[in-house]
């Protein structure tokens, strides 16, 4: 039987707190959420300020990133090139600002970022994810 | 036509044949408690939404009093118009609670009540039956308002064990807004 790692309440502390202290340091007002291989949600926090459309943006794209074990600006720049049936693909949100958390070659689950620029959006996930080393 | 009565059953008959009765709405039953019509309407205002400080301090309260007596929980916490601000899911809490968490806060936010409230209607019987036709309601104890300054700030929703369980949890949550 095959074994994989698996995302705890404290690796998801980890990221959330390292995410937001991106976010922070750049004066940036995000929510950040935090879902497993499946697409469950594990953790979300909305900073003060940022919209409940944030909330369910982040959620979306880390549902996106973690289910398609891709990055979001994947989706987005395929549809970008031309690609338009990509739209119809299941519930999948095609911006920039989710990405895939990957432990031991296996994507755990997603990092969903909203509240900014979508290229800033992702550098916070990109700082979150890092906090798991 | 609006207006609640209480009929008598002669009344009753009397309002099947009158003008003013829709024909597709039955006469009242006067042991229903839903007839009455109270004077006053209390209620609990809302304020600002909860700041994430004070939403992290209620959820910490929630996840070291679960982790306190052995229980795995997930545990949202909503701003007045039950939009998430703040969510953990324990580790080995079952998946279905992820969605039912944050149903319980927002029912709390949006009713201003506790959803043991709709819990304790719909035990009553057939007369509070309407309450589950009501959006977004959810007939099961664990969601609770968090009031700071006499103003609804957010609301905290919790579930992974019995509805009892999620109660404790969740009152321990809203214990630390205080």
């Amino acid at each position: 039987m095959k074994t994989r790692p698996m995302l705890t309440l404290d690796d998801c502390r980890k990221v959330s707190a390292a995410a937001e202290a991106e976010a922070k340091r750049n004066n940036w007002i995000v929510a950040i959420a935090i879902l497993d291989d499946g697409g469950h949600l594990l953790h979300l926090v909305r900073m003060d300020g940022a919209s409940p459309f944030n909330a369910r943006t982040a959620v979306a794209k880390g549902k996106t990133a973690a289910e398609t074990r891709r990055s979001t600006l994947v989706w987005e720049e395929r549809i970008k090139g031309g690609r338009n049936s990509m739209l119809g693909m299941p519930k999948i949100t095609p911006v920039q600002g989710g990405l895939p958390i990957v432990i031991e070659g296996t994507c755990v689950g997603g990092v969903g970022v909203s509240g900014v620029q979508s290229h800033e959006d992702e550098q916070i996930a990109a700082a979150g994810i890092k906090a798991l080393g | 036509m609006l207006g609640i009565r209480i009929f008598t059953a002669a009344a009753c008959a009397a309002a099947l044949v009158a003008s003013t009765a829709f024909a597709q709405v039955p006469p009242a039953d006067e042991k229903n408690p839903n007839e009455a019509l109270p004077e006053k309407h209390t209620y609990t205002p809302y304020g600002e939404t909860i700041k994430l400080d004070m939403a992290k301090k209620v959820a910490e309260a929630a996840l070291a009093e679960s982790t306190k007596r052995g229980w795995a929980m997930c545990i949202t916490v909503v701003g007045p118009t039950g939009d998430l601000v703040y969510f953990a899911k324990m580790d080995d809490c079952q998946y279905g609670s992820i969605s039912i968490s944050q149903h319980k806060a927002r029912a709390a936010a949006k009713f201003r009540r506790p959803t043991l409230a709709f819990e304790r209607l719909l035990g009553r019987g057939d007369y509070f039956r309407y309450l589950t036709s009501l959006d977004d309601v959810i007939a099961s104890r664990g969601g609770n308002p968090i009031v700071v300054g006499g103003k609804i700030v957010g609301a905290i929703g919790v579930s992974g064990g019995t509805g009892s369980q999620d109660e404790v949890i969740s009152q321990a949550g809203v214990a630390a807004a205080k």
